[in-house]
């Protein structure tokens, strides 16, 4: 069982990173959030990327094989796919995820981008 | 000006030979309260009062309605009474559970304080043990959104990052 102060910090830094305007802050969260072994640090680093809606952090969950949108747990990428969609502007994550259709050299990836960008279109 | 007594009134009203004068009317009237009328009667005295008088508009009390109206206002007064009262009661029992708390809170402060000099040397201790606690020791004391959200420090800010992950994974 792990402890709820550990559990509290750790969302309280990728929180904290999340609002940080430093550029540095998305790779600290591609590196140690999006490659954890714990579904909920990647869950969490996920949402937080998408929030900054920067194209950076955008392109870190949309065209990474294992990771946001393309994360092995359906938990990460749904939470992703949510998180995109509540976005107040999604002209960036929608260039973003035209290019991965166009030109991703995995099918899988481009599959789900293809999904992703029609459940943008319609919301 | 009219005498206003009941017995004047009813004198004017019913005895039409003293006060009134019987007039002729004609059938073919088009008077629609002619059949309503005094039966053809002509009242001669002025026995009601003029509405334009100005004491219609001064209220009078007079026997029964005025003592019904100072009793109605004693016992107001006695409801108001006990209300002040209850008031003055809850008051009291606040000012005496404020007295209470506060001498309670004085004997508290007065058991918890310690000479100055102490003090002094619990506060260097307490600063020398933070200074001296490694980052996860730090990040165990808790660490808030904002405080990472300002930080200008990216390598405090990954090193931060990775032990706390890093404790999460351990303890999973």
């Amino acid at each position: 069982m792990v402890d709820k102060k550990i559990i509290k910090n750790v969302t309280n830094i990728i929180e904290g990173l999340g609002q940080n305007d430093n550029p540095e802050t998305i790779s600290i969260l591609e590196d140690v959030g999006t490659n954890s072994k714990i579904d909920a640090i990647r869950e969490m680093t996920s949402r937080a990327l998408v929030k900054k809606n920067m194209h950076d952090s955008l392109k870190v969950v949309i065209t990474n094989k294992g990771k946001g949108i393309n994360d092995m747990s359906t938990v990460v990428a749904m939470s992703t796919i949510n998180e995109l969609l509540s976005l107040d502007d999604k002209s960036e994550a929608m260039k973003i995820l035209e290019d991965t259709v166009e030109q991703h050299s995995d099918e899988e990836v481009r599959d789900n981008a293809r999904s992703v960008k029609a459940l943008m279109a319609l919301s | 000006m009219a005498n206003l007594s009941i017995p004047s009134i009813r004198e004017r009203l019913f005895n039409t030979s003293k006060h009134e004068t019987s007039t002729q009317r004609n059938s073919n009237s088009t008077n629609p309260f002619a059949a309503s009328s005094f039966k053809g009667n002509v009242l001669t005295a002025d026995v009601f009062e003029s509405s334009n008088k100005n004491d219609n508009n001064k209220i009078n009390f007079t026997g029964k309605l005025k003592a019904s109206a100072l009793v109605g206002s004693i016992s107001g007064i006695g409801e108001k009474f006990q209300n002040m009262i209850n008031s003055v009661v809850a008051f009291g029992n606040r000012i005496k559970d404020n007295v209470v708390n506060g001498w309670n809170k004085l004997n508290n402060i007065e058991i918890s304080f310690t000479p100055a000099k102490d003090k002094a040397v619990s506060i260097y201790n307490s600063i020398k043990d933070t200074l001296g606690t490694s980052v996860t020791d730090l990040v165990s004391s808790g660490v808030s959104v904002k405080s990472v959200a300002k930080m200008e420090d990216m390598t405090a800010a990954r090193q931060l990052m990775s032990d706390s992950v890093a404790a999460w994974e351990a303890a999973a």
